[in-house]
């Protein structure tokens, strides 16, 4: 992998398209936030020129083999210089491509979903703000700069989950999200540290090249993979820091199909996959990440059996998809891992603005109460939800079906038949949960009178309120349209990753028929079997989890893990650390500063009073002053 | 035959004060064509002084230099009076008919600073102080209302008769003692002279005239009254223009002892922490806006004093390049004053309570202005701070450093008071927004600027200082 200077004029592309929504950021919160129209309006064409440029710049490399870097030097002052630059290879550039790709559908459909919102322009003042940081985050040549804007993205990240700020829980649940992610970057930071001091500098290029192993011991080479990794679970929701991501729910849907579901968790995943060969050092750090990507999976799979909020259902999906990546990424699957966090993105998205559509019309989040009130009537969000919800569950030949087949081969071929039992059991529940969610929505059971008037006012609303849906459809229609398309283009996007990947060899995945077959019968059976609990005329739409009490709270209470973060918090942090640290504060600390305080003050009052004499006196300290100047000399 | 052209920036001030003496002699002339007039000739004069920046050459037998040292500071003067004829639009403080006198002695104060810079010889350096701290006197008494002017103005006086009285003794025991007064024979022969005892008590007294000037402990005491009782925009004046000038001749002066000895060392440490420590204690207590910033200009003086007191090419380019961050920082502070209080009277710290809402730009450069002062970066303040302690530490004055620090911080306190007025708290009764000209705007605005930009690009500031100082060595 040797880098070649870009020419100019890829340069200035790449700064147009990383900087522009900065400045319509900056725009909007100086110049424009009273003028709503004004603010989306800048924002969504920062954002198209960006998408413009990601397309240019994918099109113009598509046949890229080497990585191609461009560094730059930012004097901070006469001694430290800080390099920067853009990396522009196959990962980044689709990374690049999808990131742009959702934001702009994500901001076209926020126009219909925001509108009449008090704070639309901080709204879209927060997407361009985003936008900036995690373009940056995609396309940054050192990890010091991936690190600083991955903070960003998380302060973008708490804002807009915090955005309904008068809401309690929805700024409780910016601060978990913030303190929560936070705990995981720790553990990045000092991998970053621990890097820089046994490497000299953090390049992404020189960190994954395989002289990495001549500086540093494999004992050191797992442990600050470990760490780093530490940064991939907070960001990416993972066991153990996977409760944050729920609760993230708080904020508008846009927020959630954007941010924590299709780009910003996938940050976590695709820093694993930047640093792919830099990982695949380690064999134990790589075991280390196949069991937590698999722990994760099957929680929160579970968890998303049992929950009645539509968005949360989704919300422990993306963690469970998230946990295949990583179990992709960390079986070796470089390639698999990477394509299913693209088709991810694409039906994960759709999901939750379909999602939306239903949430903006019904205000409720409650999928039976969706179903109740006629939510089968809005067609084209439906048939949307119901493409994306093949596509998670695995069903040909939607986009999910492909991805998740690599991810299945890549764990069949690992020695151990563990991961791929839990893989193939993930693709059950999989199934269970998304269609559990359809099929409430679709075959409501308590039709009453009530339901069906509200189906006729539902309609007249339909009509009035169609001319600013259409923002709202139309990104639907798209996304849905790429999940269809997407998994066809499985041997073209491996082409243009592996280019990369020139010099590591592939694990080869078993390509198996019988596999196929397995895990395609497992999600039809998931399917079937939701179909019997819930589909069919006669069903109970209760599961069969929710027949077992202990089980429906273990999952629904999230297998008490916030629970346990709660009792760890009060008892070890308040009544321990934090009870000894304010006592040493009250006493010590603010006794003391008070006491300096007021002296400061009263000798100042008496200096302040002493210049308020007569001149008589002043005159005579004068030349008493210069008295003693004097007569200092002689000593 | 002398060369004259370098001495045209004196000659164009002595032409605008011409022009205001003869103003003031005649009848019904309007204060706002005064004031027009007056604006323009002050940003001429600022032209004139930049043209002449690469002048050099001696003048009147060698009693006067052109050198680039001068030269810069005579384009901060030029700026100084310039930028303060723009606070005049209004100039409630100072009666109507008093007008054409003020721009005449401001111009004359100006052309009297600027021959102060440029003196060389004994004789021309008493000259010129005396001419600018007589124009200044009679400034302090211009301000309205009578007695509190009056009461300030002889207090100025007298403390400055007395400072000037010892620096005449001074002079003389200089002359008297090593039978040269040019600058230039002194430097010669002053470091080898530095241990007697006659030269060193000379040296003393003759510092007291520009300690004074400067606002030092114990020559300070006027700083306060006057400035809170002259008008506003002539403590502008004294606070920038005259403080530059101030601390121009003061370097000229102390460079002239060469590496220095230990004793003239100690002296100056000592005046450098009792100023900066009773500045500073004693602006925490202050409600006056304009007494605060008094003691904080007496404060500032003594971080000065640490510059000049390290007696290297890095102290003297440090407190040049300190000059000019005070003239910056303090005439905003002051911009905003003479702005809010429009009427002319004294301004009370919490009357700027709900200024961030009345005039957002005008908040925003106070804020940029007394982060500045307190030498927060990215402000051209913390460069120059950080210039000065540097040079401090060079010459291994670590316990100075660390003493100017703790002020450093009590200082942020009293700044930040202000800070929360202007910006936090909420005014007892509602005030009518501000209604700040849009001059006045890109002024505030092209300040903010100019202290962000000399705070993170200092490099062409610190090089033109640099050789400034490289001169007098």
């Amino acid at each position: 992998m040797t880098s070649t200077p870009i020419s100019n004029w890829t340069v200035l592309m790449t700064a147009v398209t990383a900087v522009l929504p900065f400045v319509a950021f900056l725009l909007i919160m100086v110049f424009t936030r009273k003028n709503e129209r004004l603010s989306a309006g800048l924002s969504i064409g920062a954002v198209s020129v960006s998408l413009a440029g990601a397309l240019f710049l994918i099109i113009q490399y598509r046949h890229l083999t080497t990585s191609v870097q461009y560094a730059g030097k930012w004097l901070v002052s006469g001694f430290i210089t800080i390099p920067v630059g853009f990396l522009l290879d196959p990962l980044s550039l689709l990374m690049l491509t999808i990131v742009t790709v959702i934001c702009f559908l994500v901001q076209i459909y926020s126009l219909g979903y925001m509108a009449g919102d008090r704070g639309f322009s901080r709204y879209y003042a927060f997407m361009s703000l985003f936008a900036w940081a995690m373009i940056s985050l995609t396309l940054s040549a050192s990890l010091f700069q991936l690190y600083v804007f991955w903070e960003l993205v998380g302060l973008s990240s708490y804002l807009l989950i915090g955005f309904w700020y008068e809401k309690f829980s929805a700024s409780e649940a910016g601060k978990k999200a913030f303190v929560m992610t936070r705990l995981g970057d720790v553990a990045f930071m000092l991998g970053l540290l621990l890097v820089l001091m046994n490497l000299g500098n953090l390049d992404i290029l020189k960190l994954n090249s395989p002289m990495v192993t001549a500086v540093m011991s494999p004992g050191l080479i797992t442990l600050s993979a470990l760490l780093i990794f530490g940064g991939v679970v907070g960001k990416s929701a993972q066991f153990p820091l996977l409760t944050w991501l729920p609760d993230a729910m708080e904020g508008p849907t846009p927020v959630s199909a954007l941010l924590h579901s299709a780009t910003m968790v996938a940050a976590g995943v695709f820093l694993f996959a930047r640093l792919f060969p830099f990982f695949s050092h380690s064999a134990t750090a790589m075991t280390v990440c196949l069991a937590v990507g698999t722990i994760s999976m099957l929680l929160s799979s579970t968890m998303a059996m049992v929950s009645r909020d539509i968005k949360q259902v989704w919300a422990y999906s993306t963690i469970s998809q998230l946990g295949y990546m990583i179990m992709g990424l960390a079986a070796g699957g470089y390639v698999a891992g990477v394509f299913h966090l693209t088709t991810h993105a694409g039906f994960k998205a759709l999901l939750f603005l379909c999602s939306g559509v239903f949430i903006h019309q019904y205000e409720t989040n409650d999928m039976f109460d969706i179903g109740r009130k006629g939510g089968r009537h809005l067609k084209t969000p439906m048939i949307c939800m119901v493409i994306a919800a093949a596509a998670l569950s695995g069903l040909p030949p939607f986009s999910g079906f492909f991805s998740k087949e690599m991810i299945m081969a890549q764990l069949a071929g690992l020695g151990n038949p563990i991961w791929l039992t839990a893989g193939l059991a993930g693709v059950f529940l999989t199934a269970y949960y998304a269609f559990r969610l359809i099929f409430i929505i679709v075959f409501p059971k308590e039709i009453n009178d009530e339901a069906a008037q509200e189906n006729s006012a539902v309609h007249g609303h339909e009509e009035t309120e169609h001319h600013h849906d259409r923002e709202m459809a139309w990104p639907l229609v798209i996304l849905a349209a790429i999940t269809v398309v997407l998994g066809f283009g499985k041997k073209m996007l491996q082409g243009f990753l592996s280019g990369r990947l020139a010099g590591v060899e592939e694990m080869a995945g078993h390509h198996s028929d019988w596999l196929l077959y397995v895990s395609v019968s497992l999600a039809v059976l998931g399917l079937v079997v939701t179909w019997m609990e819930f589909g069919r005329r006669k069903a109970g739409q209760i599961g069969f989890v929710e027949r077992i009490p202990a089980l429906k709270s273990l999952f629904l209470e999230r297998w008490y893990i916030d629970r346990m973060y709660r009792r760890l918090l009060d008892v070890v942090i308040y009544r321990g650390v934090s009870n000894i640290c304010t006592q040493n504060d009250n006493r010590v600390i603010d006794g003391s500063i008070d006491a300096v305080c007021d002296g400061t003050v009263k000798s100042g009052r008496m200096i302040s009073d002493l210049h308020l004499s007569m001149i008589q006196y002043k005159l005579l300290v004068m030349f008493v002053a210069v008295f003693f100047l004097a007569l200092y000399f002689f000593f | 035959m002398m060369n004259w052209i370098i001495f045209s920036p004196e000659f164009y001030f002595l032409l605008v004060s011409t022009v205001f003496l003869c103003l003031s002699m005649m009848r019904r002339i309007k204060p706002e064509q005064l004031y027009f007039t007056a604006l323009v000739l002050a940003s001429v004069g600022v032209g004139v002084c930049l043209a002449c920046v690469r002048l050099t050459g001696d003048l009147f037998s060698g009693t006067y230099r052109i050198d680039l040292f001068s030269q810069v500071f005579k384009v901060m003067l030029s700026m100084g009076l310039f930028l303060v004829v723009c606070l005049c639009t209004e100039l409630e403080g100072i009666a109507k008919r008093h007008h054409p006198e003020f721009y005449f002695l401001l111009s004359a104060c100006t052309l009297a600073m600027m021959m102060l810079v440029s003196s060389v010889h004994l004789l021309t350096v008493y000259v010129a102080l005396e001419l600018s701290s007589y124009s200044l006197y009679t400034l302090v008494f211009l301000r309205k209302g009578r007695d509190r002017g009056v009461d300030a103005g002889l207090k100025y006086f007298l403390i400055g008769a007395s400072a000037s009285a010892l620096m005449l003794f001074g002079f003389a025991l200089l002359y008297g003692s090593i039978h040269v007064a040019y600058l230039v024979e002194i430097l010669k022969i002053l470091p080898k002279v530095l241990n007697r005892p006659v030269v060193i008590i000379a040296l003393i007294l003759l510092l007291t005239g520009f300690f004074f000037k400067l606002a030092v402990f114990p020559f300070h005491f006027w700083a306060p009254d006057v400035y809170e009782s002259a008008a506003n925009q002539v403590t502008t004046y004294i606070a920038t223009a005259s403080k530059v000038a101030a601390i121009a001749i003061l370097i000229r002066i102390v460079a002239l002892a060469g590496d220095g000895s230990a004793y003239l060392v100690h002296m100056l440490v000592t005046l450098s922490i009792v100023t900066m420590t009773i500045g500073n204690l004693a602006a925490v207590v202050q409600k006056d806006f304009k007494r605060l910033l008094a003691y904080s200009s007496v404060a500032h003086a003594g971080y000065v004093l640490i510059g000049i007191l390290s007696m290297s090419q890095a102290g003297y380019s440090s407190a040049i390049f300190y000059a000019l961050s005070i003239l910056m920082m303090k005439f905003t502070c002051f911009l905003v004053l003479v702005k809010v209080s429009d009427d002319g009277r004294n301004l009370d710290i919490e009357h700027l309570a709900g200024l961030h809402r009345r005039s957002p730009i005008l908040a925003m450069a106070l804020m940029m202005a007394l982060f500045g002062l307190a030498g927060i970066p990215p402000t051209i303040g913390f460069t120059g701070k950080l210039l000065i302690f540097t040079a401090a530490m060079q010459k291994g004055y670590f316990m100075l450093v660390l003493i100017a620090m703790i002020n450093v911080v009590i200082s942020l306190y009293y700044y930040l008071l202000v800070v929360r007025a202007a910006y936090l708290l909420e005014p007892k009764e509602q005030l009518p927004e501000l209604q700040v000209p849009g001059s006045i705007k890109v002024l505030a605005g092209l300040l903010i600027f100019g202290m962000v930009a000399g705070g993170i690009f200092p490099q062409y500031i610190i090089e033109l200082s640099r050789t400034a100082a490289m001169t007098l060595m």
